[in-house]
């Protein structure tokens, strides 16, 4: 005999909070990605100033200013609702009403954050 | 319960390193040399660091155990993060600790 | 009113299908029931969970346009159309928008929902002052009906080790209860990787709950809990 089962991700819908928290794993993810990356440039602007002055450089490029917006955003995503989960581990903001609202927050924050970034770097 | 504390350490390191650089940002190769490798940044950054591999660890762990079941490629994962980290931190240690990368 | 419900019987069907139907609402029919119901009186065959009507018993627990919900107490004018039903989320079938709730009640079962407390009965009841009698405000009506743990991810990735929100809510439920004597044990028995520890606050379930209680409260309440008895 058959059985079934409703599991079409797309069709259950997903709220405002569903979506900060898988973008906070996404995010997440994504920065642990980047940690072998970040430890590089850090150690190309300490190991001499030919090395230095060489990373100055590519941090003109337009390449890696993309990325370097996209990292931003994804730290300031993935902090803005690491916060919101610390405040509601002490019980700030639990309640549907409040958690949807911050959830909202975070979710336009990082995007800002991002922008700003944008607007400063490009 | 590691996730929350070291998450609350980072967070008031990277306000702090946000902070500096707006305010004061390093002018030169020699600058910026000297000030990481002060005893007092180079230390906190250690620090940092360490929590970051304990935060990684912990949230990779998370997902690994969320979406991966058979236990083979489980373990097979949760290795290679360990030893993946592990390697990154005695990069970091290099960096900071014995001059080189 | 345009309807879009699915469809599986696995003495005939192969694989699910949609159903269309378009039915003409009633002065009298408000809630979503009411119109499941009618539905039924065209095509028999149709088959769904009901009993109290009133949103107390649970039976009724459906996924109402990608949200869980008890059609018993779901406005039926206040949908969007078509209004697409479906089954609880992730539970296996068993026809049409019934599930089996098996792994459901096994988690419920495994956090004792029941008091534990050896000492001697007293003559009457075991005395509760209203304080803490209102401790268990939140958490006591729960229906079990599944909408919360059906919509949580956690649940979705591991039904068989996390226990859910219900479970979590109804482990709450006892833990703070005056009457109960084994709270530690309880702690115990949750603080591990996979029975409370999936959760991440996604908060899916208060999203959902048609009682309108917060799971997600309750389970960062235990969380809490289990840090004081740490230190």
């Amino acid at each position: 005999m058959q059985r079934s089962v409703f599991f079409n991700l797309t069709q259950i819908q997903m709220p405002v909070g569903a979506l900060t928290s898988i973008t906070h794993r996404v995010t997440g993810v994504l920065l642990a990605l980047g940690i072998p990356f970040g430890i590089y440039v850090l150690a190309l602007s300490l190991e001499s100033s030919q090395s230095y002055a060489q990373l100055v450089r590519v941090c003109d490029t337009w390449m890696f200013k993309v990325v370097a917006i996209v990292f931003i955003w994804a730290l300031a995503h993935h902090l803005l609702a690491g916060t919101r989960h610390l405040l509601m581990d002490v019980d700030v903001g639990s309640l549907l009403p409040a958690a949807r609202r911050s959830a909202w927050m975070v979710n336009l924050g990082g995007v800002a954050v991002a922008l700003l970034a944008a607007g400063a770097v490009l | 319960m590691v996730q929350r504390v070291t998450a609350v350490y980072m967070l008031f390191f990277i306000v702090f390193m946000l902070g500096h650089f707006i305010l004061d940002p390093p002018q030169s190769y020699l600058a910026w040399h000297g000030w990481m490798m002060s005893s007092g940044i180079s230390i906190t950054a250690s620090i940092f660091f360490a929590a970051l591999f304990a935060h990684a660890w912990v949230g990779l762990r998370d997902v690994i155990m969320d979406y991966i079941h058979p236990i083979t490629l489980r373990v097979l994962m949760l290795v290679s993060l360990a030893f993946g980290l592990t390697g990154v931190g005695v990069w970091v240690i290099r960096i900071l600790w014995l001059g080189h990368g | 009113m345009k309807f879009s419900i699915f469809r599986f019987n696995p003495e005939h069907d192969k694989k699910p299908y949609m159903q269309d139907y378009e039915i003409e609402l009633e002065a009298t029919e408000r809630m979503l029931l009411d119109v499941i119901l009618r539905i039924k009186t065209q095509d028999d065959s149709l088959t769904i969970r009901k009993s109290c009507r009133e949103g107390v018993c649970g039976s009724d627990a459906i996924n109402i346009n990608g949200r869980n919900g008890l059609a018993c107490i779901t406005q039926v004018r206040e949908l969007r159309e078509p209004v697409v039903l479906r089954p609880l989320p992730s539970f296996p079938v068993i026809r049409d928008l019934v599930v089996d709730m098996t792994q459901f009640f096994k988690q419920y079962h495994s956090i004792k929902p029941y008091l534990i407390n050896d000492e001697p009965a007293p003559e009457k009841e075991r005395l509760q002052s209203q304080e803490d009698r209102e401790k268990l405000d939140g958490l006591y009506e729960c229906i079990l009906c599944a909408c919360c743990t059906s919509q949580c991810p956690s649940s979705w990735w591991n039904p068989d080790k996390f226990v859910g929100p219900a479970g979590l809510l109804q482990a709450e439920r006892f833990i703070v209860d005056s009457r109960d004597r084994a709270t530690q044990e309880r702690l115990d028995d949750l603080n591990d990787v996979y029975r409370l520890f999936r959760c991440r606050s996604i908060m899916n379930c208060t999203e959902v709950c048609p009682k309108g209680l917060v799971p997600s409260r309750a389970i960062e309440k235990i969380r809490l809990m289990m840090v004081k008895s740490a230190l």
